[in-house]
């Protein structure tokens, strides 16, 4: 009965004006942090891995969006395959500035997906992830027969830059767009289309009783999670410039879904926690080559066995730990 | 005529659930719905509020035909329910329970959620008034920030109700409201009850419990899915039809 009144003495709360400060503060310095970390750090290669963190921080925290309104989609990589190559065929063969392509991908992206909603929203469950399970092998089939304008197997190539030379600038602007899509679907997430996508997920039928209408909201979710992907993806083929269908295949899903739940499903933080953990991780493990994936398997054994929430959970776990070492200790005291 | 319900029947495979059922609701009035067990007095509630589609027949609310149409269309038209079950947003707190329901009244672009704009923030403060003030109604304002799930059973199925009234309904369709209730909620129930009716809100509940069938104006007692009786609550207990259907015949009676 007292959920409400838990931890308010963490250690570093302090308050101005009535206002608590404490997550503000922590978070800005962490982006104050990342962004002078190229000052620090300044190897192309180490940039290169905290870049494509980024771009996949938009894509987990936008697939999360999709997951909170109860549609488990095993497409997402796809989408962001769909923003990559309207992006990339646009700058290669349309010769559009990107600062054009990679919005218009985007709103793309994010067309197609609330257009497959409609279909899609009477699908539930295991349904429902069946269906975007098939929806991605499409996607990669149509990238395959139109091999001519998506160079097919042997991938696309010939995009344009959106900066010549450093990777010094990739590193703001994709730091720039992760921070902005993160605000906005943490924006979108906490506001009353958040609460109805979360209340949809717990109890349709509850929810269609008090006239939300279920299947466009469930269409809105997965608009508004595929404008990110498709907003991450575009960015990628800018950066990347070269685009491989193997890079948005099941697997590439199935990677998705890994750092969403390692991070932990429940939370906003989750899957930001998760890719970060799970892109840095793996580099330090580069010398076992194929057994690589082997480290990734061993994090979400040891998460999955001792965390079942997700790496969010781990504070507090800790804390819960703590309090009961004392509260053994106090006890041996007593006796 | 508030509903008015001509000819209802609705098959489940070769079983008719409810079978060429005529009933009406006048406005204002509070009406029992009764019968044994699987007799279809739900199925009746899920076929008004359009979860199951009809097999054949009309019901018009408020002159308007809502056969075919979906359950948020016809709650949008002012009809509310509550569930037998109670299925509630469990991981939602109380009141979130209740201002998540205000979904029809005042409405935000995503444009004024992004940038959280006035017009945004008055909406989310008018809602959580409404909101709070419905709880009072129903005494749940003291727990408004609990987690629904943790609610203790009375608490859930008054809570189940605050959330139907917070769509503002004409007709609230009440599934067995006061079961499982102990004596000190079922007053407290009946009260509430008594209240939204002066309100000018129009009830059909489903009911086992004597206490609350004496309240209705009128009963309406269905076996098999068809009417067999209709009346007055006292008239309706003293029926043969009804004695037979709920004791199995007039010796036992």
């Amino acid at each position: 009965m007292s959920n409400s009144q838990l931890p308010e003495s963490m250690p570093f709360n302090f308050k101005i004006g009535g206002r608590k400060w404490t997550k503000p503060a922590i978070l800005t310095g962490l982006v104050v942090i990342i962004a002078l970390l190229p000052v620090f750090l300044s190897s192309a290669y180490i940039w290169h891995i905290i870049i494509l963190t980024f771009i996949y921080i938009i894509v987990t925290v936008s697939l999360r969006t999709i997951i909170i309104s109860g549609q488990f989609p095993l497409g997402h990589a796809a989408f962001m395959g769909i923003g990559a190559y309207l992006a990339g065929m646009a700058s290669k063969w349309l010769d559009l500035p990107p600062w054009v392509t990679i919005p218009s991908a985007a709103l793309i992206t994010a067309g197609i997906g609330m257009l497959l909603g409609f279909p899609f929203a009477r699908l539930r469950a295991l349904y429902y992830a069946m269906g975007s399970l098939f929806f991605g092998i499409g996607v990669l089939q149509v990238i395959y027969a139109l091999g001519e304008v998506t160079g097919g197997y042997s991938g696309l190539v010939g995009i344009k830059p959106l900066f010549v030379g450093s990777k010094l600038p990739y590193y703001y602007f994709f730091l720039g767009l992760t921070l902005a899509s993160i605000i906005a679907l943490y924006r979108f997430e906490f506001s009353r289309i958040g609460t109805t996508l979360k209340a949809i997920a717990q109890s349709h039928v509850v929810a269609s009783s008090v006239g939300i209408n279920e299947g466009w909201y469930r269409i809105l979710a997965v608009g508004v999670g595929c404008f990110f992907v498709g907003l991450a993806g575009a960015g990628y083929a800018h950066y990347n410039l070269v685009l491989s269908s193997s890079s948005f295949n099941f697997m590439a899903t199935l990677w998705l879904v890994m750092y969403v739940l390692i991070g932990g499903i429940n939370s906003f933080a989750g899957p930001i926690i998760g890719t970060i953990i799970l892109i840095i991780i793996p580099e330090f493990f580069r010398d076992l080559k194929m057994y690589a994936p082997f480290v990734n398997a061993a994090i979400l054994g040891i998460v999955v066995y001792l965390m079942p929430q997700g790496l969010v959970s781990l504070p507090q776990m800790v804390r819960s730990w703590l309090t009961k070492c004392q509260n053994t200790k106090k006890v041996r005291h007593a006796s | 005529m508030l509903l008015e319900i001509n000819g209802l029947t609705k098959f489940f495979g070769g079983l008719a659930a409810v079978q060429q059922l005529d009933m009406y609701i006048n406005e204002g009035e509070l009406t029992g719905l009764i019968g044994p067990n699987g007799a279809g007095k739900t199925t009746i509630f899920n076929l008004i509020t359009g979860i199951y589609r009809p097999t054949r027949g009309k019901v018009t609310f408020a002159g308007k035909n809502i056969v075919g149409k979906k359950p948020h269309e016809i709650a949008r038209l002012g009809v509310g329910r509550t569930f037998q079950l109670n299925p509630l947003f469990g991981n939602f707190t109380v009141l979130q329970n209740v201002s998540t329901s205000f979904h029809l009244y005042p409405r935000s672009s995503l444009l004024d959620i992004y940038f959280n704009t006035a017009s945004y923030r008055r909406n989310e403060a008018y809602i959580s008034e409404q909101s709070l003030e419905i709880l009072k109604l129903v005494r749940l304002d003291k727990v408004k920030d609990e987690l629904a799930k943790n609610l203790p059973h009375g608490y859930q199925k008054m809570l189940g109700i605050a959330r139907a009234l917070a769509i503002k309904p004409k007709l609230l369709l009440l599934d067995e409201p006061i079961a499982g209730m102990n004596p000190s909620e079922i007053e407290f129930t009946i009260t509430a009850i008594k209240k939204m009716q002066q309100q000018g809100i129009t009830i059909l509940l489903v009911e086992h419990n004597m206490r609350i069938l004496d309240l209705c104006e009128r009963v309406i007692v269905i076996d098999f899915g068809q009417k067999i009786a209709e009346g007055l609550p006292k008239d309706v207990r003293g029926n043969k039809e009804v004695i037979r259907a709920y004791f199995g015949g007039e010796r036992v009676a």
